[in-house]
């Protein structure tokens, strides 16, 4: 509550206070620095400034040769590295007019939806930690850590892999590796309901996420978030079921949207559901792939040096936090000429200033917690 | 809260207000047993989760300095060059993204004895130096992909921090790297 002064009868009245969070802040995942503008305990102001991971990514796949481009994809979404690498091999694959064997398919695709899970389960951990909950970081890790070692054995590195190839993926899966994956996704069902019981469904969580930030449909349109947090907010759009990639067609499951159980449609505790029944559907998409998976070669026919035929493309899809579409512009060269990166991140660091106002600052935390933004994708 | 204490923003404050009312259903006697009835269920039913955690789960850390994890066969750690295989073809060096492969050599004598590779490729040039930067190189492993006699390579060692940038720049052609050569690479 503001203080009100008094001095010979007539009010003197201070100014908001500006209050810097970040970008060393643990709140704001990563070097986000968001400039509040607070009056008591209440946000009147936000507004985020962003830059502090700014690596020219888009500046430096200019001067990188196609395969080249890839390692740098994933230090962008540092947390989903295999889902920056997919958009980029589809958009090159997609000039090239290069066919993906089957088998490479089935792995993207089961591997993408691991990514799914383990980018989800730190979601998961992190947002408990944001409202302080220190347990279920620690069970979330430890799923998250077998998902590190498959990748590991796959790739060779635990984060940022280099493993989705232009017309393929670098190492094929084995037996051992399939069975792993199949036990470790029939425990994670049972994983998954205790997560929910423990966090989702405490009374202290609740009252700190329902009814929070609650975005209507209007404001996602108009800002154009994707992911999570559009469907948090009720709207049915799912890249891999609207505008199917890969072999998504093939595959049953359902889009989870935000009802509103304990709140209002589109609120904190919306997104975070989203998320959590997200990570179901993830599981009933890698089982179908362990049903269906083909034997075969995992690299397609591309040449040595690659030199994409002059035009552009725009490609999208849909990553663990949202939409990633790449825009690669060709002069026929060995390196792009252009590639933009559309960032989910980016479009949901900027709702912030949407959201903050009338908030107190406990609960900005919440919110910048629920929309899961990852820096290295903002800034790029 | 009304508008006489809200000081600066009126507006706002009335906006957190009206929030807040809004989702607030009025508190009867029922509904206060129930809040508190409702905190204890869903609090005792995580405490019996994590207290689990106690008993039945084992533990799955790893004291590190005692216990060391092996790593998969095809880890990406530090690269390794074993210099007599290596035929100066400067592929590694132009996959490299961040450039960080420093090759130096010369032609090779007419007269000179003329030696192969292991897997019998002829040498036709003298490396004279061949230097990675491991500060600099980021670990992708495309340049292991090109390499012709596969004499470039990932090791898994991954205990390589050093005090100084200089002494991350390996010399794959001096006798230190030889030492932890033999240690690491297993043929």
């Amino acid at each position: 509550m503001a203080i009100e002064l008094i001095e010979n009868g007539e009010s003197i009245k201070s100014d908001l206070l500006t209050l810097n969070m970040g970008p060393q802040h643990p709140a704001t995942h990563g070097v986000l620095r968001v400039e509040i503008k607070t009056d008591s305990e209440i946000v009147a102001e936000a507004i985020p400034h962003i830059g502090y991971l700014h690596r020219c990514k888009e500046k430096h796949s200019e001067n990188l040769d196609y395969r080249g481009v890839i390692p740098f994809c994933d230090r962008m979404d540092y947390l989903a590295a295999m889902s920056m690498e997919w958009g980029y091999a589809l958009t090159v694959e997609k000039m090239l007019g290069t066919e993906v064997p089957r088998r490479a398919e089935y792995i993207r695709v089961m591997i993408g939806e691991l990514q799914r899970l383990a980018s989800h389960l730190m979601f998961f951990g992190v947002y408990a930690i944001d409202l302080g909950a220190f347990s279920p970081f620690l069970y979330a890790f430890q799923k998250r850590e077998f998902i590190l070692r498959i990748f590991e054995e796959l790739s060779g590195a635990r984060l940022l892999y280099n493993y989705y190839w232009i017309g393929g993926v670098w190492n094929d899966i084995n037996d051992g590796q399939l069975r792993r994956i199949a036990k470790f996704v029939d425990e994670m069902k049972t994983e998954l309901d205790k997560y929910h019981t423990l966090v989702g469904e405490n009374k202290i969580f609740i009252d700190r996420t329902a009814n929070v930030a609650t975005l209507t449909p209007k404001q996602v349109y108009s800002y154009g978030a994707t992911g999570p947090v559009m469907r948090g907010s009720g709207i049915k759009w799912d890249l891999r079921k609207d505008r199917p990639y890969s072999i998504y067609e093939e595959f049953d499951f359902d889009v989870q949207v935000g009802h509103g159980e304990k709140g209002t449609v589109g609120d904190c505790w919306d997104r975070y559901h989203v998320r959590m029944r997200e990570m179901h559907e993830s599981i009933k998409i890698i089982e179908q792939c362990l049903d269906g998976i083909e034997e075969g070669p995992v690299m397609g026919k591309v040449p040595k040096i690659i030199k994409v035929p002059e035009g552009e493309t725009y490609m999208r899809t849909e990553c663990p936090r949202g939409e990633l579409g790449y825009h690669l512009i060709s002069d026929g060269g060995k390196t792009p000429y252009r590639l933009k990166v559309k960032s989910s991140c980016f479009t949901h660091t900027s709702m912030l200033g949407e959201m903050a106002p009338g908030q107190m600052i406990a609960d900005f935390v919440a919110t910048i917690g629920s929309i899961d933004i990852v820096l290295g994708e903002v800034d790029r | 809260m009304n508008n006489k204490t809200s000081g600066l923003t009126p507006d706002l404050h009335a906006q957190f207000a009206e929030n807040s009312k809004r989702y607030e259903k009025e508190l009867t006697f029922g509904g206060w047993f129930n809040n508190i009835w409702r905190s204890i269920v869903s609090v005792s039913k995580g405490m019996y989760i994590t207290f689990r955690y106690v008993w039945a789960e084992k533990p799955v850390t790893i004291e590190y300095p005692e216990v060391r994890e092996v790593l998969p066969e095809n880890s990406r750690s530090r690269l390794f060059n074993d210099a007599e295989n290596c035929i100066s073809c400067l592929q590694c060096a132009n996959a490299c993204p961040v450039d960080c492969i420093y090759i130096t050599a010369t032609r090779r004598d007419k007269e000179a004895e003329k030696i192969k590779t292991k897997d019998g490729t002829p040498i036709r040039l003298d490396l004279q130096q061949y230097t990675i930067d491991t500060a600099l190189c980021m670990y992708c492993g495309l340049c292991t992909t090109v390499c012709p006699t596969e004499c470039l390579t990932h090791t898994t060692d991954y205990e390589f921090a050093s005090y100084t940038l200089d002494n991350m720049k390996y010399d794959y052609l001096a006798d230190y790297i030889r030492a932890w050569r033999d240690r690491i690479v297993k043929d």
